[in-house]
């Protein structure tokens, strides 16, 4: 039984026990201001993302189809990746998801370059899940330096997986305004 | 330990399923001896419940959880918008259509849009804004078919009252109006009046939260009272002038008080023995419903099998062609002649079959853009009751929160449905006063070979619709499925250019043998919203119970009693 024990805590964290809000898990803010936020998958979910950049007067520009090649002439600090997909947003852009995908990629590779750190969010829930959000899931969370989720997002644990158990340091919050906390935590 | 474990175990796996499977797909249907109502929503259809049980016949139904939808889901439908409508009284030898499709107001012209050089409409100006609106027929049609077809048991006070509740007390955010709220935050943002109404400083209420539109309840309240005057004349249309106006639209005043909806004649077709009755133009929906089917006809599906990749190959290449007649064809009959005898005839159906090739994918007969009219709101709703009474519903404001001009002080969000029309000249669907935008509504009713009602059905999505409903259809007849079956199976969607669309869950053998024919895939979520929401009422002879079915890719309910 003593021995049974850990492994049943171990398998609730995996399973049902991911769905739960988290702690904040950020120690220090990471980021620096002015920020460049930018959608991974176009999602309309990048509104929200100004609205609670805007609540924490931040200093940003949107550009949803920002390329590695314009990131050093916006002058910005940090980068912020507003992920999951829309069908409508990619059609309304004329790009399908593997271009959009690559554009992150490389527009994260320049930042690197450059010095920015970034934060990835996801705060369009359960509704933007699936196979197509999964892509753009799954090839950004990797390349961020924190990642805030939107609990609803992350009842199957993806998130936890990808930021690689503390990696990167993960935070989920209940409701899509929780997340402007964490956010103005990350930066200086 | 062992239970303890087991236990665990169970728990991960209804946590994993719960990940996959986010929505229940089922309970959707319904079946009782008096009636049975299915719509978008579970709330309207225990509306068109609560007025067959107070006496109401399926058109006080239907009417009754027509408004409610227009509450619930505000979204996709409601008094700032139009549709169209089929129904057959038990007592009437043939079926009706009334249509309220919206029309272009006086001031509109051809070339009212400013197009970039690909052909495009600048700035979004064909779906966001006052020039996007249509002069709305939503009222004017449900109190049409009310004062015309209802039972007169019940007062017009009694049929909205259930609407006007839901508007003061607050509508619930389901998951999937949630999502549409989320995708469609840049126009809701754009239009403070709406941005008001649904989101809380700047963010959109979360899941169960409720949503309240006390203005609506007014205006509804208004038009209970004083019935299609209380919308098209008055107080409510000079807001909505103005407002348009504010917005740089053209509607007037005078463009709402000569509103009129029209009464027509169904286009009707068999399937299988079967008679198809459904709505002519300004929709393509009906007879493109037909013509579709006719050609499906020629093949014996039974025998190829379902969802296998020769099934599949031929509803893709039927689509092509049909949708080929359609860019070319169709029109409002008020303004254009449309071909509507050849385009549903069994011999044209023949030659449009005998170009398909069994063993390839064709090139697209004919080039176009029909990703123009893409609309992906809309809602559809379906009645019958013991009578055998038939009442098939489909309406809509558009794209998703239609031009997002929400009017103040009325609650009525109006329609973009201008962005119908081909935006230049020398189109027979090119914008002219008064006229219908094209449509693809496809509102229908079955009667079985004896001619006695059947079934009712119809479905939203956009140019979706016909191939949507024509799927469904082809389920229940050629295959024997059970009406949720049916409408629960998976889809397939095919312009006539571009890739064939299909939900993932089609067996991954067809889709691999759909690529060997040729066809470009474009795979979708497993439940796709994008492939439509049926609703449908069916007889069945056999238990003589009346059976409902809505669709699990929405929030469709069925009720019966």
């Amino acid at each position: 039984m003593r021995q049974a024990a850990p492994i049943v805590c171990t398998l609730l964290l995996l399973g049902a026990g991911t769905a739960k809000a988290q702690g904040f898990n950020l120690k220090a803010p990471i980021a620096t201001q002015p920020t460049l936020v930018t959608g991974v998958g176009q999602s309309a979910d990048i509104e929200m993302v100004k609205v609670l950049l805007n609540r924490g007067k931040v200093v940003f520009k949107a550009d949803p189809q920002a390329k590695a090649g314009a990131l050093a002439a916006t002058g910005s600090k940090s980068l912020v990746l507003v992920i999951g997909g829309s069908s409508k947003g990619l059609g309304a852009a004329g790009i399908s998801a593997e271009v959009d995908i690559e554009r992150a990629k490389g527009l994260v590779a320049e930042a690197r370059k450059l010095g920015l750190k970034i934060i990835g969010l996801h705060v369009g829930g359960e509704g933007r899940r699936g196979q197509m959000s999964d892509k753009f899931i799954t090839g950004a969370v990797p390349l961020c330096d924190y990642v805030i989720v939107v609990a609803t997002g992350n009842k199957d644990g993806l998130f936890n997986q990808l930021c690689g158990k503390g990696r990167i340091p993960l935070d989920s919050v209940e409701k899509i305004a929780n997340a402007g906390a964490p956010l103005l935590k990350a930066f200086k | 330990m062992k239970r303890l474990l087991a236990l665990v175990a169970l728990l991960l796996v209804v946590s994993g399923l719960t990940a996959q499977e986010p929505f229940n797909a089922a309970g959707r249907g319904a079946h009782g001896a008096n009636g049975v109502v299915a719509t978008a929503k579970p709330e309207a259809s225990q509306v068109g419940i609560d007025i067959l049980k107070k006496g109401g016949n399926a058109v006080d139904a239907a009417i009754g959880a027509a408004f409610a939808l227009g509450v619930l889901e505000p979204d996709t439908n409601g008094i700032g918008g139009g549709g169209f409508m089929i129904l057959r009284l038990a007592t009437m030898k043939e079926a009706v259509v009334i249509d309220f499709r919206e029309v272009a107001p006086a001031a509109s012209k051809p070339d009212m849009f400013k197009l970039d050089e690909r052909g495009r409409i600048l700035n979004h100006a064909g779906t966001d804004g006052g020039l996007s609106v249509g002069v709305p027929g939503d009222v004017a049609g449900l109190l049409h078919a009310l004062d015309t077809f209802g039972s007169k048991k019940l007062t017009r006070a009694q049929i909205l009252q259930p609407a006007i509740h839901m508007a003061t007390q607050g509508i619930s955010v389901t998951a999937n109006l949630d999502k549409n709220i989320k995708d469609s935050l840049e126009k809701i943002n754009a239009f403070p009046a709406c941005a008001e109404l649904f989101l809380q400083e700047g963010l959109p209420y979360e899941i169960g939260e409720k949503i309240k539109n006390p203005d609506l309840a007014r205006t509804l309240t208004i038009i209970a009272k004083k019935g299609v005057e209380g919308f098209y004349k008055g107080e409510i249309a000079a807001k909505i002038a103005a407002e348009v106006k504010k917005q740089g639209g053209i509607l007037t005043v005078q463009d709402l008080a000569t509103y009129a909806i029209k009464v027509r004649k169904p286009v009707q077709g068999t399937y299988r023995g079967y008679t198809i009755l459904s709505v002519p133009p300004a929709s393509s929906g009906g007879t493109h419903l037909i013509e579709l089917l006719n050609v499906m006809e020629t093949f014996d599906l039974k025998a190829l099998g379902q969802q296998s990749p020769a099934t599949a190959h031929r509803w893709s290449e039927a689509m092509k062609l049909v949708f080929a007649d359609r860019a070319k064809y169709m029109a409002d009959t008020d303004f254009a002649t449309v071909p509507l005898a050849g385009l549903v005839s069994k011999a044209y159906a023949r030659e449009l079959a005998a170009r398909i090739s069994p063993k390839e994918s064709m090139t697209a007969p004919l080039p176009g853009n029909p990703a123009q009219y893409e609309s992906g709101s809309t809602t559809h709703l379906s009645v019958m009751d013991k009578d055998g009474n038939m009442v098939s519903i489909t309406k809509s404001i558009g794209l998703l929160f239609g031009s997002g001009v929400l009017v103040p002080g009325t609650g009525i969000l109006l329609n973009d449905h201008m962005s119908d029309f081909m935006p230049k000249p020398g189109s027979v669907n090119s914008i002219e006063p008064g006229k219908r935008p094209l449509s693809s509504i496809s509102p229908s009713l079955i009667l079985d070979p004896k001619g006695k009602s059947f079934m009712t059905i119809g479905s939203p999505g956009a140019t979706r619709i016909f191939t949507t409903v024509a799927q469904v259809i082809s389920n229940i007849l050629d295959f024997g499925m059970p009406l949720q079956a049916a409408i629960s199976a998976p889809r397939l969607a095919q312009p006539h250019t571009g890739n064939l669309s299909l939900e993932a869950r089609l067996p991954a053998a067809t889709q691999k043998a759909l690529g060997t024919l040729g066809h470009k895939l474009t795979l979708r979520g497993d439940w796709d919203p994008y492939f439509g929401g049926v609703q449908a009422v069916l007889y069945d002879s056999k238990t003589r119970q009346l059976v409902g079915g809505a669709d699990p890719r929405r929030d469709g309910q069925a009720i019966a009693y």
